[in-house]
């Protein structure tokens, strides 16, 4: 029998209501919770979240936001994201240009990756900000 | 919200329960497997949304066919479970295998349909195998298998490269595994994507960004966080759409007017299907987290015939990124380092370090009958300062590794009784993992004498032992080395007699199992009469493959993947449109 799956959690919501800190705070922890899951869903195959973690396949993304980009040691970015990322700062308006086609905003990446769903990016972005 | 487990290493809270419903038992034959509609619940079964050919897969298998089949003017959806595209390929060298193909008949590098069947028909049925026979000790299954990725591998290719989805550079010089076996066309065979870098290790991101911008750009339809969970049939068996459950909740009904082509992987990251169906206590391996053998659950009320299932592409792994489930685990395609040797807990070299990375993970998972155990289950890698110095790298899972990259696998001691008590105190860590193996009491006497025996043969040139650098595929894989003038085997130095030394623990791992539901040499699953499930393929590690336990060369895993997606997309594009 298919079973009843339930609705499709409300992603925009869920980080919105992080954002502004509004809501009960256990809903809030949920909601970054959920983020969080996704996160790891999406991201934790090549990137590590936590501080002192080492690169993966993809560099650490402990403290991106406010970090320049192309610029963490020990990581070797391709030449094409180099050369369309050096000298960029990461703070959520590139990230969401970004997370929306990353090889849009640099071709050659070597992350692959486009996400249509504004509120998965809400989400996944507000989890970013939240490591550091 | 679900309920989480706590304090996991990380990536495996939100898979265990992302893919809760992918367990073991009974939680899983409720949530996969079939569901068939009666003629008027066909009628009024409502989908979501609707395609000519719907595939379940986003990776080495699953993107090719999806290009095949939207070329041929399907409309197509590719069903991802992941949250990124690529699956196990993403993270492969990318390396692909294809017989006869164009580059090497330019180049005047002949191959041969004879040769080429003979070759693997000795790797992969070594004990029927026979020259003279005509499908050379194969069966007919394996012979018409391995007839289509003569047929096909390098007809796909070409469409990929046409159309640049997957530009290739043609590494010529590149032999097979078992070159020394004589065949024609043992060298040649081997494709790379064209940007890739020179040591030909990234090509795997390199292909997934193409495979994935001629989907883009060639309007194939792309839904990641979607688990395909089950297949929708109507009342004569054919079928006819998938159910996937979606990322975050809700699911996904989708109706496939002629065909699915299932490219799930297959089950590295299933304990269960492991333990029941390999042979060999295996702790996991490089293939994509979402690799779970979720095809051999879907398909099983299918009625089909599951085959190779005991069989993998296997590789030697770090025991510790193993147990920690590190996603970026890479397969140890190249053991680095000549001044360097493997060990047993005892200190006794027991194998050739160097030999080709599928028939090295094979040492690992002896079993000794006097002893009743795994006495290799775990080997330790040991290398002196200046294979440290000289050949470390970030590439194809070697254990050296540069100064400032990830070296938690790595133990240090300044003189051998130190590094043996880190290596003793590593073991005790992993206790319950390897069946509380320990260093024996006499491990660094012996570790003494097999440095003293392998530095004679370092010396000389030669391994009387095992026979280190004897193969071209040992040469090919022996990574960086310091220059040394003069010397006849590159792959072997003495280990230095003075400290620091370093080790590391080595296990077996997959890259991927190889076995699931038997298929015709057009990616059609069969059922237990050997005719095609109407409207149902699977191309890759998903379904079973002809190889046997054989790793016959560098990208023999994802060449024939490409001949079988051609041939799999332009027979479903033949199917008629069912109701």
């Amino acid at each position: 029998m298919i079973s009843k799956m339930r609705k499709s959690f409300n992603y925009a919501a869920a980080a919105l209501i992080c954002g502004m800190g509004i809501g009960e705070p256990a809903r809030a922890a949920d909601d970054l919770a959920a983020a969080r899951e996704l996160a790891i869903s999406h991201c934790s195959q090549c990137h590590t979240f936590g501080k002192g973690e080492p690169h993966g396949q993809g560099p650490s993304l402990f403290g991106l936001i406010g970090r320049e980009a192309a610029a963490i040691p020990g990581y070797q970015f391709s030449p094409g994201y180099v050369s369309a990322m050096k000298g960029q700062v990461w703070d959520v308006a590139l990230l969401d240009r970004w997370l929306t086609d990353t090889l849009a905003v640099a071709p050659g990446t070597q992350m692959v990756y486009w996400q249509e769903d504004a509120g998965k990016r809400t989400a996944l972005i507000r989890y970013l900000e939240s490591l550091r | 919200m679900n309920k989480r487990e706590s304090s996991k290493p990380r990536g495996v809270t939100s898979r265990r329960n992302f893919l809760k419903a992918a367990g073991t038992g009974a939680a899983a034959a409720a949530t996969f497997g079939t569901v068939t509609l009666s003629a008027k619940e066909a009628q009024a079964q409502t989908f979501d949304a609707e395609y000519d050919i719907i595939v379940c897969g986003g990776g080495g298998a699953g993107l090719p066919s999806a290009l095949f089949s939207r070329w041929l003017g399907n409309k197509v959806l590719v069903l991802e479970k992941a949250g990124t595209l690529g699956g196990t390929s993403f993270k492969a060298a990318y390396w692909y295998w294809v017989p006869n193909n164009a580059a090497m008949r330019k180049a005047g590098m002949e191959d041969s349909k004879t040769d080429f069947l003979k070759y693997v028909a000795r790797l992969s049925a070594p004990q029927t195998f026979d020259a003279n026979a005509p499908k050379y000790g194969m069966n007919e299954w394996e012979y018409s298998m391995c007839e289509a990725i003569w047929e096909s591998a390098s007809e796909g290719t070409e469409l990929l490269a046409e159309k640049g989805a997957l530009p290739y550079r043609h590494v010529a010089p590149v032999p097979d595994y078992f070159y020394e076996l004589g065949y024609k066309g043992n060298t040649g065979r081997v494709l790379f994507p064209k940007d890739g870098s020179p040591s030909m290790s990234d090509g795997g991101r390199v292909a997934t960004r193409t495979l994935s911008a001629a989907c883009r750009r060639d309007g194939v339809d792309v839904k990641t966080g979607h688990r395909v969970q089950r297949v929708i049939r109507n009342d004569k068996g054919e079928v006819i759409g998938v159910e996937a459950a979606v990322e975050g909740g809700g699911a996904f009904r989708v109706r496939a007017r002629k065909a699915v082509i299932f490219a799930t992987g297959g089950f590295t990251h299933d304990p269960e299907l492991r333990k029941n169906f390999l042979s060999i206590p295996v702790y996991g391996g490089c293939a994509a987290m979402t690799n779970e053998g979720d095809f051999v659950r879907i398909s099983s009320p299918l009625g089909v015939q599951l085959r190779n299932m005991n069989y993998a592409w296997m590789c030697p792994i770090s025991l510790d990124k193993a147990i920690a489930r590190d996603p970026s685990l890479s397969g140890m395609f190249s053991v680095a380092g000549d001044s360097m040797i493997f060990v047993d807990k005892r200190g006794k070299r027991v194998v050739n370090e160097k030999l080709n990375y599928n028939e090295l993970a094979q040492k690992f998972f002896e079993w000794d009958g006097a002893s009743v155990e795994f006495p290799y289950l775990v080997l330790v890698s040991i290398w002196d300062q200046r294979s440290q110095d000289h050949s470390a790298s970030h590439e194809y899972g070697r254990l050296i590794v540069p100064p400032g990259t990830d070296d938690r696998h790595v133990i240090k001691g300044r003189t051998l009784e130190e590094l043996a008590a880190g290596i003793d105190a590593r073991m005790q860590r992993y206790a319950n993992y390897i069946g509380g193996m320990r260093i024996s009491a006499d491990f660094v006497a012996n570790l003494k004498a097999s440095i003293a025996r392998f530095n004679e043969f370092a010396r000389a040139g030669k391994d009387l032992d095992f026979g280190r650098g004897d193969r071209a595929v040992e040469q090919l894989f022996n990574g960086a080395v310091k220059e040394e003038p003069g010397r006849k085997n590159p792959t072997m130095w003495p280990i230095g007699d003075q400290g620091p030394y370093y080790a590391a623990l080595c296990t077996g791992g997959t890259l991927d199992t190889k076995g699931g539901p038997k298929t015709n040499a057009n990616g059609q699953v069969l059922d237990v009469g050997d005719k095609p499930i109407p409207g149902l393929y699977g191309v890759g590690n998903c379904v079973a493959s002809a190889s046997g336990r054989a790793y016959w060369a560098g990208g023999a895993t994802l060449g024939p993947i490409i001949a079988f997606a051609y041939r799999a997309a332009n027979a479903a594009n033949k199917e008629p449109v069912r109701s």
